[in-house]
């Protein structure tokens, strides 16, 4: 099939609806906002000599201006056009390099994760890495964990009638293994097996900073191999909300082959536990957890048009109290937060979220997303949990084995 | 399986959920991009871009059944809605106010928030403009008030808001810097600045563009009367104004608070339909899926929303797939279907738009409408 270039920056009436929705327009006029990098940007190039604008730094890559434009218009597929362009129009950061490259500092950071996670601790260390990487040294980082997800589980292959092929990404795996580990239970606890294939970081930090080569590769590289499994009947599930944009939406923006099969066979790890609900299939034995939680939706949960899974699934459980917090971006942002001259905008873009904990004052907050829940660390004094550590509690409370 | 499936998200599809909502229902909401409401006023107008009240506006809608009693209820409704959400809305259905819009012109309107002041027949108004903000042209609002109220007398005042921005910078942008006190008094202090230049005393109403703060709006139409000594309004107009983005913010929280579960950037692209009764809709955001509920609420906005569109062969529906005669009602009525706003079709739009006192109404009557006929429905089935 031959593919169409994509046109949609004709459609925009420049309503203005994508820089109302921007959180970072919302908080800051150095960045030239969504409206101006995206379709206008693109009229005034398209067949003619690039225009590198700097600003574009400053966008995050949330995607609430796809979200929210009335006319169709992709513009963060603009965006991350402009992204490319001013990274090699002005030369890739060294501090850039490495946030984007997740993976990477997630492989080493775990190895040596005793000594990485007090460095990160010592003021001293942070105050240097500021001085000569340009990291925020307030910034807070994730924990390591040396048995990282990949030390824990090795499985290739489910042998149930379901069977999932787990992506579980750069922060469960190395980060949060806790994380990967529950959805592994709770996918037990539902008589499924859970194989891990092969897989590199999804490629979003990339594009964020302006790597598209190296992102495009990321994703080349994961949609072969996930094609190896769904191809054979495997429903491939996710738990961070990013990593499953990815999957369903930013591969097929870049054009990459096979991945509008794959998008097809990919869930966010809450839609798929519903899919079963709603066909009788869910193992609803939930013992009941008495306790009242706010929910952060991560903008890139918004994006897949899903509703809201994770509320779903944990109103199953008896007694359990959960309400959505409704405060747009977190402002984190995955690597945007981490760096010293967007650290103030970041904590300035968190400030709804911040109120509105402070507000329903739930006992901890729940999110999909690792780097919206750094955020909430930074910002609230309020524990935060995946919606599968806490379905996973109520499985193992009701004696599922 | 949802109680109510809502499709669109202006004011009609958000007050429907909501509405829906506080029966108990479960509740999901597709939209397509954010609705036209960032793009509207803000304030509830009956006939749109003309004089008229309730009754001139029912008079023109001779194929709805609303009674005094419903009307009354549906407004009471959105005002304690509002109230709620911290922006309370005020004024008479019966007697509509007289309000300045961006341009200059004046404009009619039932409902409107305390940010907004009605323009007197006479004494002194001052309009203040923003340097940065090439939407808002003071000396071209005199010319256009001037010719309406020809016994006021008007003067204008610009001054700059002391910031650049590497964008176009909207009264959105100047709402959000006014929040800030350090913006505010130096604006403050320019109007000082040159009231005392033009020697002008006694202004009895200050016009400044739709940008008088976002959460904190209340606290700064306070000080700016006490600072200015005189009466403020915003002048409405010129997307995306604060007017209509307060309301806009506020009732999307709501959404979500109230557990709304929203389908966001996701189009429906068809429907099945059986025995008159919609029984799924297929939406896509990039996958199809089927998506069900007992009760679907259409607020797509009509041609301006995207619900239905011009075409060489007439009028189509473009949301449910089903067919439409020339005026956008539905040939053959579906019964778990219920049409608000804009969606019920050209006969209850002006200029494309319908009011916004229609929609609350439509809204409410729809919700109130369908929750009577399942109660119905069940008894039969029970």
């Amino acid at each position: 099939m031959i593919k169409m270039p994509d046109n949609s920056f004709d459609q925009c009436l420049k309503c203005n609806t994508c820089v109302v929705s921007c959180p970072v327009s919302n908080h800051s006029l150095e960045f030239g906002g969504p409206k101006h990098l995206g379709p206008e940007l693109k009229r005034l190039i398209e067949n003619q000599e690039i225009i590198d604008d700097p600003s574009v730094e400053y966008c995050t890559l949330c995607g609430n201006c796809d979200i929210s434009c009335p006319e169709g218009v992709h513009l963060t597929h603009f965006i991350i056009e402009g992204k490319a362009t001013h990274s090699m129009a002005s030369g890739p950061r060294f501090r850039d390099k490495i946030l984007s490259n997740a993976e990477l500092v997630g492989k080493l950071a775990s190895t040596f994760a005793p000594i990485t996670n007090s460095l990160m601790n010592t003021k001293l260390v942070r105050v240097a890495m500021q001085k000569n990487m340009g990291i925020h040294a307030k910034r807070r980082f994730p924990k390591y964990e040396f048995k990282n997800f990949n030390r824990r589980y090795k499985k290739k292959t489910a042998n149930t009638e379901r069977k999932v092929a787990y992506f579980s990404g750069c922060y469960a795996t190395y980060n949060a293994p806790g994380v990967a580990e529950s959805f592994v239970d709770v996918m037990g606890f539902n008589g499924i097996e859970v194989a891990i294939p092969d897989q590199h970081c999804c490629g979003i930090p990339m594009l964020a900073n302006g790597r598209i080569d190296q992102a495009k590769k990321n994703a080349v590289y994961n949609v072969n191999h996930l094609l190896e499994y769904t191809r054979k009947g495997y429903d491939v599930v996710l738990t961070c909300s990013s990593c499953t944009l990815a999957l369903k939406k930013e591969y097929i923006t870049l054009d990459i082959d096979g991945a509008e099969e794959l998008s097809e066979h990919v869930y966010d790890a809450g839609e798929y536990l519903r899919i079963l609900n709603e066909k009788g299939q869910m193992n609803t034995n939930l013992a009941s957890i008495d306790s009242k939680s706010g929910y952060f939706a991560p903008c890139h949960m918004k994006a897949q048009g899903i509703g809201n899974p994770a509320m779903d699934i944990l109103e199953l459980i008896p007694n359990y109290q959960i309400q959505d917090l409704a405060a747009g971006c977190c402002g984190q942002c995955g690597t945007f937060g981490f760096k010293e001259e967007k650290f103030d905008l970041s904590l300035k873009m968190g400030t709804s979220m911040q109120e509105s904990v402070v507000e329903l004052d739930p006992d901890y907050t729940v999110t999909e997303c690792g780097m919206c829940k750094n955020q909430l660390d930074q910002m609230t004094d309020k524990p935060v949990k995946h919606p599968m550590q806490i379905l996973s509690e109520a499985y193992q409370k009701a004696g599922n084995s | 399986m949802y109680d109510y499936i809502v499709i669109g998200q202006g004011l009609t599809g958000m007050l429907s959920a909501i509405w829906a909502r506080e029966k108990g229902a479960s509740v999901a909401l597709i939209s397509q991009g954010e609705g036209r409401i960032v793009q509207s006023t803000g304030v509830m107008d009956l006939i749109p871009a003309e004089k008229g009240n309730i009754v001139k506006m029912m008079e023109g809608y001779q194929n709805h059944s609303w009674d005094k009693t419903l009307i009354k209820n549906g407004i009471d409704r959105f005002k304690t809605l509002l109230s709620r959400l911290g922006y309370p809305y005020y004024g008479d259905i019966y007697n509509p106010i007289e309000i300045i819009t961006g341009s200059g012109h004046l404009k009619s309107t039932g409902l409107y928030p305390e940010t907004i002041h009605p323009i007197p027949e006479k004494g002194h108004v001052m309009v203040i403009g923003f340097q940065e903000i090439a939407d808002f042209q003071p000396e071209y609002i005199k010319g256009n008030l001037r010719k309406e109220r020809p016994g006021l007398n008007i003067s204008t005042i610009n001054i700059s808001l002391g910031k650049r921005a590497l964008r176009t910078m909207t009264q959105l942008d100047a709402a959000r810097m006014l929040e800030d006190r350090e913006n505010r008094e130096y604006v403050l202090k320019q109007i000082k600045e040159q009231l005392s230049v033009q020697m002008t005393t006694s202004i009895d109403l200050f016009i400044f563009p739709s940008s008088l703060g976002i959460l904190q709006w209340k606290m700064i139409i306070e000080e700016f009367k006490e600072k200015l000594q005189a009466q403020v309004t915003e002048a409405v107009g010129m997307p995306p104004n604060a007017t209509a983005i307060r309301l806009y913010e506020g009732l999307k929280k709501e959404i979500s608070r109230q557990g709304v579960r929203l389908y966001a950037d996701t189009q429906v692209i068809g429907s099945k339909v059986e025995n008159d009764i919609v029984k799924s809709i297929i939406i896509k955001n990039t996958v199809s899926r089927e998506l069900k509920a007992k009760t679907y609420v259409m607020a797509t906005g009509g041609v301006l929303g995207g619900g239905f569109e011009w075409t060489t062969k007439g009028l189509k529906e473009k949301v449910l797939g089903v067919k439409i005669n020339q005026n956008g009602e539905y040939l053959s009525p579906i019964k778990n279907v219920y049409t608000v706003g804009a969606s019920q079709g050209i006969d209850v739009t002006k200029h494309g738009i319908t009011g916004g006192v229609f929609s609350i109404l439509s809204s409410y009557a729809a919700i109130e409408q369908a929750v009577k006929e399942e109660k119905v429905y069940d008894q039969n089935a029970g």
